[in-house]
C-alpha cells in the first residue's frame, strides 16, 4: 500500500494515542506533584546550555524550563502557565489535578468505560464542584478590618509552600503592604523587586518611591529635593551621522581642529536645550559621555547615564515623565516628578532611589538572601503572593485551603453522583476521587501518613465539620478557619475549571498526527 | 468522630511510617550533599590561624596563592548545582560580613552532613530543613546574649578584632602594622551618625617592591600610575594646581572618519605646523589657569598625549599623570577636591584641587607618586601596599580587604564576641540543653545542629596541629564550669580564656555565617530532583 503520510510524519490512533496522553500527562504530574505544599521539595533546573541553575518549587517554572516531547503533556504546561498569568499561583495544583483526572479517566477507559461518556460525567461534577466552592467562599470585602486579615491569611498561606515558609509572617506583611498601595490595580509593574545576594531574607525590605540600580554620575549633585526629571533616550556622544560610509575629508589638522570644535558646540547646544526644559535631574538611557556630563553638572544638573530600556520605562511609568529623544520643544515634552533623589547602599552598592514619586502606589521591594538562587526563588515567591493578593483585591471571596476546600468539593461531587443514572455516574465518582488527591499529596509530602489522614479528614467532613483540613505541622486534622489557612476563590475556581477542561480536552483526543519536520535549505 | 485521641496515637506511630522515598530524589538528594560536602572539604584546612594556603592556576594561567576562602571558591570552576550554591554562599558572606568567608562554608559542610546522617535514619528532609532554620534563630539569639557592645572610639577594641582576623592570613606576621591602618582607614571615612561605610573610598595602591612592612597608611593621594617623564617634564611639584582632565592633548580627531588629503609637500609641512599650534595653544589654555599638575583619564580612541604635547608641557613646567582610569574618577575628584574637566574652554579655577606637594618619590625600588597637604580633601583614605612580588601584594590586599570588613562589621552592628572557637562551643553547649526541652523530631534536630557547630573549634584544633577530641572536650568541660570565654589557643596549642589572649571577632561576622549557612543548607535540602532545562 502507499504511504499515505510522508516518510518522517508519523500517526497514532485509538488506543496508542489515548495511551501516548495518559502516559504524558501523568509523567508531567508525577514530576510536579513533589513540589506541591507547604513541605513541598524544590527542583534544581540545570540549564543545558549555560551554567546557569535554578533552585525552585513554582511549578509553572518548572513545567516551562522542561524539554517535553509530548502533546498531552504540552497542554499541561499551557495550562499551568495560563493560571500563571490569571491568578499567578496554584500553578502545580492546576498540573496535578489535571493530571490526576485523567489517571482516574484511564481506569475507566480500560473498563470499556467510552471517553465522551466520562466527559459528560467529568461535567456534571465539577459544576458541582464548583457550585460547592462558591457556596463555601466567604466574602469579607466590606470591612477592611477583617479584610485585612484575609489578605494576610491568603499570602501567609501562598508563601508556607515556597521558600519564604519560615519568614511567611514577615514577608506576608511586607506583600500585603505592597499591594494595598496599588489601591486595586493589579497592575504589578508599579512594584519592582530588586535583587541583592549579601544578608538573610529577613533583612528584606518594603520601600516606598523607586530604587534604579545605576550610579549617579562623577560631580553630579548626589541629592536633589523636588526633582524634575527628564527622561531620554537619545545619543550623547555626538549625533553621528548615520550614513554608511560619510567621512570628511579635509587638507590639514586645523580644518580638523576645527571639525572638532563644532562637534563639541554642537553637542554644547544639545545640552543646552535639555537644560533649557528646566530640569534638574537627566536620566538617558544611554551613555552619556565625560563633556555632557560636566556641562551638566554645571549647570547643577544630575546625570544618570545607562539606565536600560526597563529602568528608563518604570522610570517613566512611576515618575509620570516621558521618555523624549528630542528637546527642541520642551513646552510638549512632559517631566517625570518626585520629591528626593538621593544615593543609598545596599550591601556593597550604591543604588539610586527616587522617593515621594509621581505615582503614589508605587513601591520596591528589596530582597537580600544567602544565596543567588535563593533570591531568586524568593522572588518568585514573592511575585506568586503579590499577583494573588492583587486578585482578591478585586474578587475579595475566599475560601479554605490546606486540602479543605478539596475535600468539600470530593463530598459534593459524591452527593452528586448518586443522583446520577447511568454509567456516567462512575466518572463523576472518579472526578471525586481526583479531587481527594490533592489533600493525599500534601500528605504524603509532608512525609505524613496519608491514607489515614484524608480518612479523617472525609469523615470529618460527612460529619459536618466542613472547614476541617490538614494541619501541616502537626500531622492531624484541625478547622481551617482557626489555624487562617485561606485561599482565593479565584485561583480555587480557575484550578478546577482549567484542570477539567484540559482533561476533558485530552479525553476527546483519538488520533495524534505528527507533521513532518519543515524541510530547511542547507546553508 | 472523636478527634483528641486519634491524632497523638498516628503522630507517635506512623508519622514517618508511610514516608516512602522515592530512590531517585534520595539519589539526586545524596548526590547534592556530596557535592557541597567535598567543596567544603576543600577549603576546609585554610580555616584559622594555622590554616593552610592554596595554590591556584586560574584559566588564564595567572597564579594565586591564597588562604581567603571567598577567593578559593571564586577561582574554583565548580559545575555541580549544588557546589554551585556553596561558592554562592561564600560571595555573600564576603558581601555582607567581609570576613569568615571559610568558617561559613564549612559550617554549611558539617550541618549537611549532619543532615545526611539523619535523612538516612529516614526522617523528612523538610523537617530537618525546618529544624535548622529554628536552631539558627535560636544560635543567633545566644551570640547576641553573649557578646559585648563596644564603643567605635575604643581604637585598642578595634584593633584587636582586625588583628585576629588577620592572624589567620598569610600576612599574620605584619598583622601589628596592618591592623592599625585597617582602624585607621575606617575610622576616618566615619561620621558620628554613620552605620556603614563605603569600602570604595579606601583605596589600596598597590606597587610591586620592598616588603610588607613599607605597607604605609598615607596622609594625602596615592596614585596608581607614574609621572611621564619622557618629555623631561617635572618629577615634583610644590603649591601644585592639580587638573583632572578628560580630553585629550593630541592631534585632533573628530568622532566621524575623516582623512586628511595632502597633495604636496608645502601642505606637509602645513599639518604638522598646524598641529603644533593646535596644541601649543591648549597647553597654554592650560597654563593660563596656573595648572602646574595634569592628570589625564585615559582614552581608548587617541593618545592622551604625545610627544609633542609633553613636550610642551615639560617647558611649561607642568606635570603630568596620564592613563587615569574613568572609575578612578569619583575617587580622585572627591580626594582632591577639584572636578573633571572634558573640555580645555571649561577650565575654572574652582575645578582645581590644590595640595602642597606633589611628588614622585622611589620608596624600595618602586616609584610613587603622592599628593600631600590636599587643601579641601574629601572623606577619603589611600593605602600603599607593597610587598615582594605580585602574588604577595595581591594576597596582602585581600588580607587588608578582610581586615577593613572586620572593622566594618563593627561600624554596622557594635558588638563583639570571643574568637578561637568559643562562641560556637558556648552555643552549641546552650542548643543541646535547649534540645532537651523539645520534644519529637525537633529535639533530635537541634542535637545535631548543636553537634555540627562543634565543627568550627575541631576543625581550628585539626589545621593547628592539635588533638580536635581532646581540645573539643576539654573546651566543652570548660564552657560547662562556667568559663564562657574559653576557646582554643593556637599559639600555646592550649585551651585558654581567649578574651585574655585578644582574640575577638564581630559579632556580625558569626551570627551571619549561621544564618547564611543554614539557609543555604535548608535550601539544599528540599530538592529532590534535578532537571535539566533549556
Amino acid at each position: 500500500m502507499e504511504p499515505i503520510f510522508s516518510a518522517e510524519g508519523s500517526q497514532e490512533k485509538a488506543e496508542m494515542a489515548r495511551l501516548t496522553s495518559f502516559v504524558g500527562a501523568m509523567a508531567v504530574g508525577d514530576l510536579v506533584k513533589s513540589t506541591l505544599g507547604p513541605k513541598g521539595m524544590n527542583k534544581i533546573l540545570q540549564s543545558a546550555s549555560g551554567d546557569g541553575i535554578n533552585v525552585t518549587n513554582d511549578g509553572a517554572t518548572i513545567l516551562k524550563s522542561i524539554h517535553l516531547d509530548n502533546a498531552a503533556a504540552k497542554i499541561l504546561v499551557n495550562i499551568s502557565k495560563v493560571q500563571d498569568d490569571e491568578v499567578g499561583d496554584g500553578t502545580t495544583s492546576v498540573c496535578v489535578l489535571a493530571s490526576e483526572l485523567l489517571r482516574e479517566a484511564e481506569k475507566l477507559v480500560m473498563a470499556k468505560i467510552h471517553p465522551q461518556t466520562i466527559v459528560e460525567g467529568f461535567r456534571i461534577a465539577s459544576a458541582a464542584a464548583l457550585k460547592a466552592l462558591e457556596n463555601a467562599a466567604v466574602d469579607n470585602g466590606s470591612d477592611p478590618a477583617k479584610f485585612r486579615n484575609d489578605l494576610l491569611n491568603i499570602a501567609r498561606t501562598t508563601l508556607s509552600s515556597k521558600v519564604l515558609s519560615q519568614d511567611k509572617d514577615y514577608f506576608a506583611n511586607l506583600a500585603v503592604d505592597a499591594v494595598l498601595r496599588l489601591q486595586g490595580s493589579t497592575d504589578l509593574e508599579h512594584i519592582q523587586i530588586i535583587k541583592k545576594a549579601g544578608g538573610k531574607l529577613t533583612d528584606s525590605y518594603l520601600d516606598e518611591g523607586f530604587i534604579l540600580d545605576k550610579t549617579i554620575a562623577v560631580n553630579s549633585p548626589k541629592r536633589i529635593q523636588n526633582a524634575k526629571i527628564l527622561i531620554a533616550n537619545t545619543s550623547m556622544d555626538t549625533d553621528k551621522i548615520k550614513v554608511f560610509g560619510a567621512r570628511i575629508k579635509v587638507d590639514s589638522t586645523g580644518k580638523l581642529a576645527e571639525l572638532e570644535r563644532a562637534e563639541r558646540d554642537k553637542m554644547k547646544a544639545k545640552v543646552a536645550a535639555i537644560a533649557s526644559h528646566g530640569i534638574n535631574c537627566f536620566v538617558n538611557r544611554q551613555l552619556v559621555y565625560n563633556y555632557p556630563e560636566n556641562l551638566l553638572a554645571e549647570q547643577g544638573i544630575m546625570s544618570i547615564e545607562h539606565a536600560d530600556f526597563e529602568g528608563v520605562e518604570r522610570l517613566s511609568l512611576v515618575t509620570g515623565g516621558e521618555i523624549a529623544s528630542t528637546f527642541d520643544r520642551p513646552d510638549l515634552v512632559k517631566l517625570g516628578h518626585c520629591d528626593l533623589i538621593e544615593e543609598i547602599m545596599i550591601g556593597e552598592d550604591k543604588l539610586i532611589k527616587f522617593s515621594g514619586v509621581a505615582a503614589g502606589q508605587a513601591c520596591t521591594v528589596v530582597l537580600r538572601g544567602s544565596t543567588n538562587q535563593m533570591i531568586d526563588e524568593a522572588e518568585r515567591s514573592l511575585h506568586d503572593a503579590l499577583s494573588v493578593l492583587s486578585q482578591t483585591v478585586r474578587e475579595t471571596r475566599i475560601v479554605l485551603g490546606g486540602g479543605c476546600a478539596e475535600m468539600l468539593m470530593s463530598c459534593a461531587v459524591e452527593e452528586e453522583a448518586r443522583k446520577v443514572a447511568g454509567k456516567r455516574a462512575l466518572a463523576v465518582e472518579a472526578f471525586a476521587r481526583a479531587l481527594r488527591q490533592i489533600p493525599t499529596i500534601l500528605a504524603d509530602n509532608a512525609g505524613y501518613d496519608s491514607s489515614d489522614l484524608v480518612t479523617r479528614l472525609r469523615a470529618a467532613h460527612y460529619d459536618g465539620k466542613a472547614d476541617f483540613g490538614l494541619d501541616m505541622n502537626n500531622a492531624t486534622i484541625e478547622s481551617m478557619h482557626k489555624l487562617g489557612v485561606t485561599e482565593s476563590y479565584k485561583l480555587k475556581r480557575q484550578v478546577i475549571v482549567s484542570a477539567s477542561e484540559a482533561a476533558e480536552m485530552i479525553l476527546r483526543v483519538d488520533t495524534i498526527l505528527r507533521a513532518a519536520p519543515r524541510k530547511r535549505e542547507a546553508h | 468522630m472523636s478527634k483528641p485521641s486519634a491524632p497523638a496515637k498516628s503522630n507517635a506511630s506512623g508519622a514517618n511510617a508511610s514516608f516512602d522515598d522515592k530512590s531517585k530524589s534520595k539519589d539526586s538528594r545524596y548526590a547534592n550533599i556530596v557535592a557541597a560536602r567535598a567543596i567544603s572539604d576543600v577549603v576546609r584546612t585554610s580555616l584559622g590561624p594555622k590554616g593552610m594556603d592554596k595554590m591556584i592556576i586560574t584559566a588564564k594561567n595567572e597564579v594565586i596563592i591564597t588562604n581567603d576562602g571567598a577567593t578559593i571558591l571564586r577561582n574554583i570552576q565548580a559545575f555541580h548545582p549544588a557546589a554551585k550554591m556553596f561558592v554562592d554562599l561564600s560571595a555573600a558572606q564576603d558581601i555582607e560580613a567581609g570576613d569568615g568567608t571559610t568558617s561559613v562554608v564549612v559550617l554549611a559542610g558539617s550541618l549537611l552532613g549532619a543532615a545526611e546522617k539523619m535523612l538516612e535514619k529516614g526522617m523528612h528532609p523538610t523537617i530537618i530543613a525546618e529544624s535548622f532554620l529554628k536552631a539558627s534563630a535560636k544560635a543567633v539569639e545566644y551570640l547576641t546574649e553573649m557578646s559585648t557592645p563596644i564603643k567605635l572610639q575604643d581604637r585598642k577594641t578595634l584593633e584587636r578584632a582586625a588583628t585576629t582576623s588577620l592572624n589567620s592570613k598569610i600576612v599574620s606576621q605584619f598583622s601589628t602594622l596592618l591592623a592599625p591602618i585597617a582602624v585607621s582607614a575606617v575610622t576616618r571615612l566615619l561620621t558620628p551618625t554613620s552605620t556603614n561605610v563605603d569600602l570604595r573610598d579606601i583605596r589600596i595602591v598597590k606597587k610591586v617592591g620592598g616588603t610588607i612592612e613599607d605597607t604605609e597608611l598615607v596622609e594625602g593621594v596615592v596614585l596608581n600610575q607614574n609621572v611621564v617623564t619622557s618629555g623631561g617634564g617635572p618629577r615634583r611639584m610644590e603649591k601644585a594646581k592639580i587638573a583632572l582632565i578628560q580630553f585629550q592633548l593630541s592631534a585632533p580627531k573628530p568622532d566621524m572618519d575623516n582623512t586628511v588629503v595632502v597633495n604636496d609637500y608645502r601642505q606637509m609641512d602645513k599639518v604638522i605646523k598646524e598641529e603644533r599650534a593646535y596644541i601649543l595653544e591648549m597647553c597654554k589654555k592650560i597654563k593660563k589657569w596656573g595648572c602646574n599638575v595634569l592628570l589625564i583619564q585615559k582614552s581608548i580612541l587617541r593618545d592622551a598625549v604625545n610627544e609633542i604635547s609633553l613636550h610642551f608641557l615639560a617647558k611649561l613646567k607642568i606635570l603630568v599623570v596620564k592613563d587615569v582610569e574613568r572609575d578612578e574618577i569619583n575617587f580622585l575628584s572627591k580626594s582632591l577636591g577639584c572636578k573633571p574637566i572634558a573640555d580645555v574652554d571649561s577650565f575654572s579655577e574652582d575645578k582645581l584641587g590644590y595640595a602642597d606637594l606633589v611628588e614622585e618619590t622611589t620608596k624600595a625600588e618602586a616609584s610613587i607618586v603622592k599628593i600631600m597637604g590636599v587643601k579641601n580633601p574629601g572623606k577619603t583614605v589611600s593605602v600603599l601596599c607593597m610587598g615582594g612580588s605580585h602574588v604577595v601584594l595581591e594576597e596582602c590586599e585581600r588580607s587588608l580587604h578582610d581586615a577593613l570588613c572586620v572593622v566594618r562589621c563593627l561600624v554596622k552592628k557594635r558588638a563583639l564576641i570571643a574568637g578561637g572557637g568559643a562562641p560556637e562551643i558556648h552555643v552549641s553547649r546552650l542548643l543541646s540543653q535547649y534540645a532537651h526541652t523539645l520534644k519529637g523530631m525537633e529535639a533530635y534536630c537541634f542535637q545535631a545542629y548543636a553537634d555540627a557547630l562543634e565543627v568550627i573549634p575541631s576543625t581550628l584544633a585539626e589545621n593547628a596541629g592539635l588533638n580536635p577530641i581532646a581540645i573539643v572536650t576539654e573546651l566543652r568541660n570548660r564552657h560547662a564550669l562556667g568559663e564562657h570565654n574559653a576557646g582554643i589557643n593556637v599559639r600555646k596549642g592550649l585551651v585558654s580564656n581567649i578574651l585574655e589572649e585578644e582574640v575577638v571577632q564581630p559579632l556580625l561576622v558569626s551570627t551571619s555565617a549561621v544564618e547564611l549557612s543554614t539557609e543555604t543548607v535548608s535550601l539544599i535540602l528540599k530538592i529532590d530532583e534535578i532537571l535539566w532545562s533549556r
